[in-house]
């Protein structure tokens, strides 16, 4: 194995293992539930959390305490707008003008973050504080309580279609690593000032990362949108946490610099499982949390211990 | 110079922060009549202190680095249990032993966790977080019962007086315990260590601070005042509730940011954790004193919280860090 | 040489120690009042050697032992060599020296807070008293002690690391490149204080960058080659051509 690929196996390794076990679990404990039609619908249950890990990631790995805590929120916002304002009110229903809408709506939010983090240098988590909060108190004044529907193509990409918007992001994604922007943001993840000595536009490069976290969470935003089949102001936030917890399970490293779209999308769906197992066996939601929360520091922990024995062993 | 600068900026930005407070509760006088009513500013005064009790342990844990976001999840525990145990007949004393010594094992395993492993504090203390809200629901299966005892729904209460002061016995307390936290942290081999160590961790070890013993005593200490809040807030609202120490998991670090504290640690008093206090209790009363819903005012304060770190509370370049 | 490791021996006793794989073992020993210096070509042991001195590494074999009247004691992890009696100064003052946003009262008072305890709280006079005697030891330029230590130049906050070190009261003190970044004059303020502090009765270990200054300095030099001590060279033989001689292998 190359030394790269190495290194991306060890630090996602904890959670491809978790992702093998939980997998198995599953399919002897309900066979039904994972049988290749309910595919499509299974992605789609799973989906709006990968989408909020993935988004939470690339800020993330441009390092420095960067951390993007308005990814839930800014999803809550795309349902509330897309849903309420322009399907409902407006009365737009064509995937070509929603689907730019939404991105739109996740890159507007994303520059306003990395403006605020990036040119005016405030502490990432304070930034985008003040983003979660602001984004929470407007989709509650524009939509104060659940409405539906939603458009039927919508619906449809938590169905049968619940692998593209997925596909999208990763190819998306594929493409900016194969620019130099992409080894600019690990490079000012891992070491901001020797970046920024060998002539990186450290400040460039880290705005950039949010506007990808906002198009992405946008992304993520339509995603929810479609599981649920309607516009609901409460479902958003709650995946902030959950989503940072994702990243770290899939050995995505919150000093930046260190990890991937991939590893965040394991982590996520480690996650997901996790929650499909609990919910087999039919425990109660206070076990599912402890298990969790239980699952989530194990894990960091797990990883942690083998880094510092591989580097034993070195 | 920047040395020089970055002195004065963090004077200054308590300062500032005070004096938002003090504009602002001068706009809620001239704009809201009855304002500055004795009710309304006791009021003001009693929800603020529980904010700062809250507060303390963010604002040790972010001076030495790192973040606490078990505080809410703790908060709830303490206050679960405290009612529950209390409606089962303890002694009211033995329940608050018995809830503080748990929380000073939450947040020793917290720090110990963080620290010696190595791993993002964030992380850590949110899963643990997530544990013991998960085992409080479990135990009492989601619907919490029992009440405050009358001694801390009068320590508390708006209404009551401490003596002859016209504000219940909790605020001449707060400032007690803050003139203590504000000692601590500025006089003791503590509290230097603890700005050494949030200043610079890699030289730390060779200062002869020990950053994991460091660490789980600040977090221990953090889920104790935590719980001390979780009791409180049960005399507050008189019965238990799990998720009452939610709104206190992004106000605890609003408070200590606005209050000048630094996230990459070194930085930051209690005083200035008080100053952010006022600050986010006055506008959270002004604007609803206005007539906002809670969602308005929740996007409001995001707005203002944006607006004052940008103020005073930037961080630096990239460039000037080489 | 070994001879005199007897009990009545005072001073760092380095026995049989291994700092790296198949690398042979050193033994030497540092009295008080000497002044040893450690060259070698960057990575080659020497900084190794010194913090297996001063316990911040573990050695692959054999012992250190720090003697003073009446015990000695083995040093077996930093605190341990600390509260014997040894005192390390780190090469990377940004990384591993100053706490940046803390006062200059602060820097030089972190190691050794509770000296000036009173009931718990540390008293500012008593800590002032204490810096100002090394202030002016150490000619150190500090228009306010309170001010942050990243408001002096880079010679005076050696000098307040310094200041923190002998402020632990040592008796052998672990010099890591302590000129590094710091101007001539300064230098040569550091270069009295290193002869006074030995002329005290200190044992010191320079570990330096530069030749010229391990002459100036130094009784004897230790040149370390591929972990190990390729030459030891005191008194007239420790010129500029024996110690590169000895640096890049050639027999001397």
């Amino acid at each position: 194995m190359n030394p790269r690929l190495s290194s991306i196996s060890r630090s996602v390794g904890f959670a491809v293992v978790l992702l093998i076990i939980l997998l198995a679990v599953n399919l002897i404990l309900s066979p039904a539930r994972f049988q290749p039609g309910s595919w499509g619908a299974l992605v789609g249950l799973a989906a709006p959390l990968i989408g909020a890990a993935i988004a939470s990631t690339p800020v993330i790995l441009a390092g420095r305490g960067g951390i993007d805590i308005s990814v839930g929120p800014l999803m809550g916002f795309v349902n509330a707008v897309v849903i309420q304002v322009l399907f409902l009110k407006a009365g737009i229903s064509s995937p070509l003008l929603l689907v730019p809408a939404a991105l739109l709506i996740g890159a507007l939010v994303g520059a306003a973050n990395g403006f605020l983090a990036t040119v005016v240098r405030i502490q990432p988590i304070v930034a985008t504080l003040g983003t979660y909060l602001i984004l929470t108190g407007i989709t509650l004044t524009i939509l104060p309580a659940p409405i539906g529907p939603a458009p039927a193509w919508l619906k449809a990409l938590a169905g049968p279609w619940s692998l593209l918007p997925l596909l999208l992001m990763f190819i998306g994604w594929g493409l900016v690593r194969r620019t130099p922007y992409y080894d600019q943001l690990m490079a000012v993840g891992s070491d901001d000032r020797a970046a920024y000595t060998a002539g990186v536009d450290v400040t460039r490069v880290r705005l950039i990362a949010y506007v990808m976290a906002g198009i992405l969470g946008g992304c993520a935003g339509l995603m929810l949108t479609a599981l649920i089949g309607s516009a609901d102001p409460n479902i958003g936030p709650t995946y902030t946490l959950i989503a940072i917890a994702a990243v770290a399970l899939g050995g995505v490293s919150l000093a930046g610099g260190r990890g991937g779209v991939a590893g965040a999308a394991v982590g996520a769906v480690d996650i997901f499982l996790l929650q499909s197992v609990l919910t087999t066996f039919n425990v109660s939601t206070f076990v599912l949390q402890i298990a969790y929360g239980a699952i989530l520091v194990l894990a960091v922990m797990l990883t942690a211990l083998q880094e510092r024995l591989a580097m034993r062993a070195r | 110079m920047a040395g020089r600068n970055l002195f004065a900026t963090t004077n200054a930005r308590v300062v500032g922060a005070f004096c938002v407070a003090a504009l602002l509760q001068l706009a809620g006088t001239i704009l809201i009549p009855g304002y500055s009513a004795p009710f309304a500013v006791r009021a003001m005064l009693v929800l603020a202190s529980l904010l700062a009790v809250a507060s303390i342990g963010q604002t040790l844990v972010v001076i030495m680095g790192g973040i606490d976001l078990s505080i809410p999840f703790v908060i709830g525990f303490a206050n679960v249990v405290a009612a529950q145990l209390y409606g089962d007949g303890w002694n009211f004393f033995l329940v608050c032993a018995l809830v503080g010594v748990l929380a000073l094992v939450i947040g020793g395993l917290n720090g110990l966790i963080s620290r010696s492993l190595d791993i993002q504090p964030l992380i850590v203390t949110l899963g643990i977080g997530m544990i013991v809200q998960g085992l409080v629901l479990l135990w009492t299966a989601g619907f919490p019962s029992g009440s405050a005892p009358p001694v801390v729904s009068g320590f508390v209460s708006i209404g009551g007086s401490a003596g002859p002061l016209p504000v219940p016995w909790l605020v001449p307390s707060l400032v007690v315990l803050a003139a203590f936290v504000v000692l601590v942290l500025e006089r003791t081999p503590y509290g230097r260590r603890l700005y050494a160590l949030g200043s610079n961790p890699g030289a730390a070890p060779l200062a002869l601070i020990d950053p994991v013993r460091m660490w789980m005593v600040t977090y221990a200490a953090s889920a104790f005042f935590a719980a001390v809040a979780g009791v409180l807030l049960l005399g507050f609202t008189g019965s238990a509730y799990g998720d009452v120490g939610q709104p206190y998991l992004f106000q605890t670090i609003a408070a200590v940011v606005v209050g000048g504290a630094a996230l990459v640690g070194g930085r930051g008093s209690y005083l200035g954790t008080i100053a952010g206090v006022l600050v986010l209790t006055e506008i959270n009363t002004l604007l609803i004193g206005l007539g906002f819903q809670p969602s308005a005012v929740q996007a409001a304060l995001g707005l203002i919280i944006v607006l004052l770190v940008s103020l005073y509370g930037r961080e630096r370049h990239v460039s000037t860090t080489i | 040489m070994a001879d005199r490791a007897a009990s009545d021996f005072r001073g760092l006793a380095i026995r049989d120690l291994v700092i790296a794989t198949e690398a042979s073992p050193i033994t030497q020993l540092i009295a008080p009042g000497e002044i040893v210096g450690l060259a070698g070509l960057d990575g080659h042991g020497q900084e190794l050697f010194l913090k297996m001195l001063a316990g911040l590494a573990p050695p692959l074999g054999g012992s250190i032992e720090l003697a003073v009247p009446g015990s000695s004691h083995k040093i077996t992890g930093f605190r341990r060599a600390v509260a014997s009696g040894i005192a390390y100064l780190p090469r990377d003052r940004r990384a591993n020296g100053i706490f940046p946003t803390q006062s200059v009262l602060d820097n030089f008072a972190v190691a050794t807070l509770s000296r000036d305890t009173r009931l718990g709280l540390i008293s500012p006079a008593a800590r002032k008293a204490r810096y100002d005697v090394y202030r002016k030891k150490l000619s150190i330029v500090a228009p306010r002690p309170d001010a942050p230590i990243t408001t002096l130049s880079g010679g005076n906050q050696q000098k307040v690391l310094l200041a923190r070190a002998l402020a632990l009261e040592p008796s052998i003190l672990l010099l890591n490149d302590p000129t590094r970044g710091v101007d001539v004059a300064t230098r040569h303020v550091l270069y009295d204080v290193f002869r006074g502090l030995a002329a005290d009765g200190m044992g010191l270990v320079i570990l330096s960058s530069e030749i010229e200054e391990i002459l100036l300095l130094c009784g004897r030099v230790l040149v370390f080659r591929e972990n190990e001590v390729a030459a030891e060279i005191s008194g007239e033989a420790m010129n500029t051509d024996s110690v590169i001689t000895a640096m890049f292998g050639r027999s001397a």
